[in-house]
């Protein structure tokens, strides 16, 4: 009853929070009751003293050299090894009595810090977590409590008394996660009846004067430098009125000729005013059992020592009196206690998960996402990471572009980059496709989309990457000569159509226009933004196509843009552009065009009229990076745009005004000439007679689906035109030109 | 930053001097009693100047991913299979229990060969060793310092490994070291005082990290001769 009656009284010291705590662990709110009716019960009973335990205090530093030592050193071998903790009676009021390990922790021999007391100890790593969990931790507590017993039946305590903090440490590394799993273990032999306090604990400022503190503190340190160290676990001390006196543990019988009345110290790590930390433990039992039986009553100064602001205190320490129950007699080990609570405060291990900083993957990770946040730090306060970050970006295309464009958004952070292609890599490709190597063209050359991906994920294995080796049906380039190849094209579109409807923002990549064309009309209908980059000689075009309005309000907002963007054809739509404002300045995204609004000819099969070279997409080796970067660059910066797609199109005459975004502009195109070293941001209108995304082939494209598309593939580029009205504006223009021409005829 | 960019009124310190402005700092330290040591690293004559803090903090700012809570399910049945292995020595424990949550910042002072200037280099973690992530470093520094951290030379916090111990830590680059001390350096020269250079440097650098250095450094330690 006493034991049961100490431990629970100890709870009546928990705060509010940890009341809190105790009734979110599983089934503990029956032991909450049960303690107020011991409380109750308690209050009457004798004092006992009660002790601070250890809480286990692990440095970074310890996990990282166990990670080294289990590595290079231990290998498979689980025998004990003997580490080194150390504490500390310095800490201000409000820190928890702890033993620390640092990383030296593994240097037994090694120096400690300067006035904290070192603890011998005892490693037991494990090579699995069934190991960790069957070895015998009461078999280890026993060993070591035997040990302890032993040192003090024989003496060798008193000699030597940091014996009586030795600890125990049981550990599981998995090595694979980066978890730790541990157990620490702090023996404390019992006394079975407890401790009766005969005097309570007070501060020592309480019970001696300042002259006797601060002959206490003297006659300390002159015992710490003739002993040659800087903290002193355990010594003697007697006292007057005006001085106080010190020795060390083993010169007890010459500085006590009389044991009726001695008063012992200890180095004590605990702040709290009421109650010793652990190591007094085993001091008393020395005590008890070395002079128990002589002894009347012991004098206890728990020795606290810190220096606040540069001044040094010791009047904290507490000191009180205990009656120690005789043990000179008893040559059996007693119980002994140790194992340390895990968090909810039940007996069992804890672990720690050091993933984020000893997996070189996640290390990766967090550094690369540092990069990018401490650039909105320092520089783009407003910059919106997350919007970037979690992008999901899909390349159509892997060759020059589609590396550049996908090293570009790597940089960004961006995660989800899925490719597509459908080429293999040739010996020509490593030198200016920076995902491919020399290796990647041997034996016919590996698909660039798988390809790319292995090579992202050797870059950074954080990116989730996937390729996909397809084609993209093309018009003008048909799939009708077989069932098969008719099915086939139909499951690429339908591949198509699920990855872009998958995806956030689509890149045009590719080396032809007309393999644009099919996911230019897909993603004008799933409201997908486009970014295409298209490259010439020395020239290139980086654009983002328009953004169709949203379809669900069929009403106000649809047909006028329909209606407006055709007038803006034919002549000024004066009541959407301010005086003075050119034609082409503040179209809205959802009037922008697309790649294929300028052109005047439906996309047919480009490379069936060309010479070998002119198949080839020559051009020069900086152009692709300059376009790819941009790309990207152009994605980030509308995606900063409150309106993203549907931002106004930037051009090169609001370079002097206020940017609408924290990174600058949102231009629609950007047009760069190599040659003279400039690039242009021009912005043009949807185009209504648009072979790709006019309403009338998105209409058709939506209600026809792949038989629309078929027909597409496998008619002439006349198919297209006449379906938009681009014959009929042909046939009308010709007819001007003709008028034209007579008129100066006749001139 | 080229070593052709050296301004004659030098912000650089050679490693000799840096060792001996640290030994001058650390005797101080030691008559004060704030924690600093200088830690060697063994079988070298390399080393670094190191003071941990101990902070504690509400419980809560632990709680979300941090400490012991970490998979709790796994852990709970962990303690469940050992505990039959082990009695709830509760009863006999005669103790008082108390629960803790507190942060440990570890501050690391090191000599940057390629700089010529000395380096912070800091981490914080539970007491269990899990770091914690800058975030959560920066919600406990000063307010005012935070704001700061993100203006002028205190915008160049970045995660580095250790060069001594091969461990990931937090550091100022100091790439913009001068930017500051040159100012101090500059206004010592005219008042012909002379300076410890780690206490200045330290002084400027230390709080925007959440690490107090006394004013009595900068009265009571001398330069090197």
């Amino acid at each position: 009853m006493t034991e049961l009656d100490s431990a629970n009284r100890s709870w009546t010291l928990i705060s509010a929070e940890t009341e809190t705590w105790r009734l979110a662990s599983d089934g503990k709110k029956c032991v909450k009751n049960q303690t107020s009716v011991l409380m109750a019960a308690e209050s009457t009973a004798a004092p006992k003293l009660q002790f601070s335990p250890f809480f286990s205090a692990l440095e970074a530093g310890f996990w990282h050299q166990l990670t080294q030592k289990k590595l290079n050193d231990y290998h498979l071998d689980e025998s004990p090894k003997n580490i080194k903790g150390y504490y500390y009676n310095g800490d201000p009021d409000g820190l928890p009595t702890r033993l620390t390990l640092e990383f030296s922790a593994f240097d037994a021999d090694g120096p400690t810090p300067a006035r904290c007391c070192p603890a011998p100890g005892t490693l037991y790593n494990t090579n699995t977590l069934e190991a960790f969990k069957t070895t015998d931790k009461k078999a280890l507590l026993d060993k070591a409590a035997d040990e302890i017993w032993s040192a003090i039946q024989s003496g060798a305590a008193l000699d030597d008394s940091s014996i009586l903090n030795k600890f125990i440490l049981l550990t599981f590394a998995d090595l694979k996660k980066y978890h730790f799993y541990y157990w620490f273990c702090f023996p404390a032999l019992c006394f079975l009846e407890g401790v009766q306090l005969v005097q309570e604990p007070r501060s020592l400022e309480k019970s001696f004067s300042d002259t006797q503190i601060s002959s206490l503190t003297a006659a300390y340190d002159s015992l710490c430098s003739s002993s040659g160290t800087t903290a002193l676990p355990h010594f003697l001390m007697k006292y007057t009125d005006d001085s106080v006196e010190v020795a060390p543990l083993k010169d007890l019988n010459a500085f006590f000729p009389d044991l009726k009345k001695i008063a012992v110290c200890v180095y004590d790590p605990c702040t709290l005013p009421q109650h010793p930390g652990w190591p007094l433990r085993n001091l008393l039992f020395l005590i008890a059992k070395t002079w128990g039986s002589q002894l009347d009553v012991l004098e206890v100064l728990c020795f606290r020592d810190r220096t606040l602001q540069g001044s040094r205190s010791v009047r904290h320490s507490i000191i009180f009196r205990v009656k120690l129950p005789d043990l000179s007699v008893s040559a059996v080990c007693p119980k002994s206690v140790g194992w340390e609570k895990n968090p909810k405060g039940a007996m069992g291990p804890r672990s720690v998960n050091l993933s984020e900083c000893m997996d070189p993957k996640r290390l990766a990770e967090s550094s690369v996402d540092l990069n990018l946040k401490l650039m909105r730090w320092r520089l783009v306060p407003s910059l919106d990471l997350d919007k970037v970050v979690s992008t999901k970006c899909l390349l159509l295309g892997a060759g020059t572009l589609g590396c550049n464009v996908a090293r570009t958004l790597m940089g960004w952070g961006v995660r989800h980059i899925t490719f597509v292609d459908n080429a293999k890599i040739s010996y020509s490709n490593p030198v200016r496709q920076p995902l491919y190597e020399f290796e990647d063209c041997l034996s016919g050359g590996k698909a660039k989309a798988l390809a790319a991906v292995d090579r992202l994920q050797k870059i950074f294995p954080g990116v989730n990457a996937e390729g996909h080796n397809m084609s993209i049906p093309m018009p003008g380039h048909p799939v009708s000569f077989s069932e098969s190849t008719t099915a086939q094209a139909r499951h690429d579109v339908e591949q198509l159509e699920k990855l872009i409807s998958e995806h956030d923002v689509v890149f045009l990549l590719m080396d032809t226009r007309e393999s644009r064309w099919l996911p230019t009309v897909i993603a004008a209908s799933q409201r997908k933004l486009i970014v295409n980059a298209a490259l010439g000689f020395d020239t290139f075009v980086v654009m983002r196509h328009g953004l169709k309005k949203a379809k669900e309000p069929q009403s106000e907002e649809s047909s006028p843009m329909s209606a407006s963007s055709s007038s803006s054809c034919s002549s000024t739509p004066a009541s959407t552009v301010t005086p003075g404002a050119s034609l082409f300045s503040n179209i809205p995204g959802h009037r922008l065009g697309c790649y294929f609004c300028n052109d005047v000819v439906a996309p047919g099969d480009s490379t069936r009229d060309r010479t070998l070279d002119q198949q080839c997409t020559v051009s020069r080796p900086g152009l692709a990076m300059i376009a790819g970067a941009l790309a990207v660059e152009l994605m980030v910066s509308v995606l900063q745009h409150p309106e993203g797609g549907y931002a106004v199109a930037s051009s090169s005459d609001d370079r002097m005004n206020e940017p609408p975004t924290s990174l600058g502009l949102v231009p629609h195109q950007i047009r760069g000439f190599l040659a003279r070293f400039d690039n242009v941001l021009p912005a043009s209108l949807a185009f209504d007679k648009c072979t790709a995304c006019s309403q009338v082939v998105l209409e058709n494209y939506e209600r026809e689906g792949f038989q629309f598309l078929a027909k597409v593939f496998n008619s002439s580029h006349s198919f297209l035109e006449d379906l938009t009205g681009l014959t009929l504006l042909h046939q009308e223009t010709q007819a001007a030109e003709i008028w034209d021409m007579s008129d100066d005829d006749s001139i | 930053m080229m070593a052709g960019e050296r301004s004659p009124a030098s912000c650089y310190l050679d490693e000799r001097t840096f060792r001996l402005c640290c030994r001058l700092f650390l005797q101080h330290s030691e008559t004060i009693q704030d924690g600093w040591s200088w830690e060697q690293i063994k079988g070298t004559d390399e080393g670094f100047m190191k003071k941990t803090v101990l902070l504690p903090v509400k419980s809560s700012v632990l709680h979300k991913q941090h400490g012991c809570f970490m998979q709790a399910e796994n852990m709970d049945l962990l303690t469940d299979d050992i505990q039959a292995n082990v009695e709830d020595e509760t009863a006999g424990v005669q103790a008082v229990c108390e629960i803790h949550a507190v942060l440990r910042y570890e501050y690391h002072v090191l000599y940057s060969c390629s700089y010529q200037i000395p380096v912070l280099y800091f981490r914080a973690s539970t007491l269990d060793g899990n770091p914690l992530s800058l975030e959560e470093v920066w919600s406990n520094v000063h307010p005012n310092y935070r704001q700061r951290l993100q203006q002028g030379p205190w915008d160049t916090l970045t995660q580095q490994e250790h060069p001594l111990l091969g461990q990931p830590f937090f550091m100022l680059h100091p790439c913009r070291t001068e930017e500051f001390m040159k100012p101090a350096l500059d206004l010592a020269q005219a008042e012909n005082k002379r300076v410890n250079y780690i206490v200045s440097w330290l002084s400027v650098v230390g709080p925007v990290v959440g690490l107090d250095v006394p004013l009595s450094y900068c009265t009571e330690v001398s330069a090197p001769d």
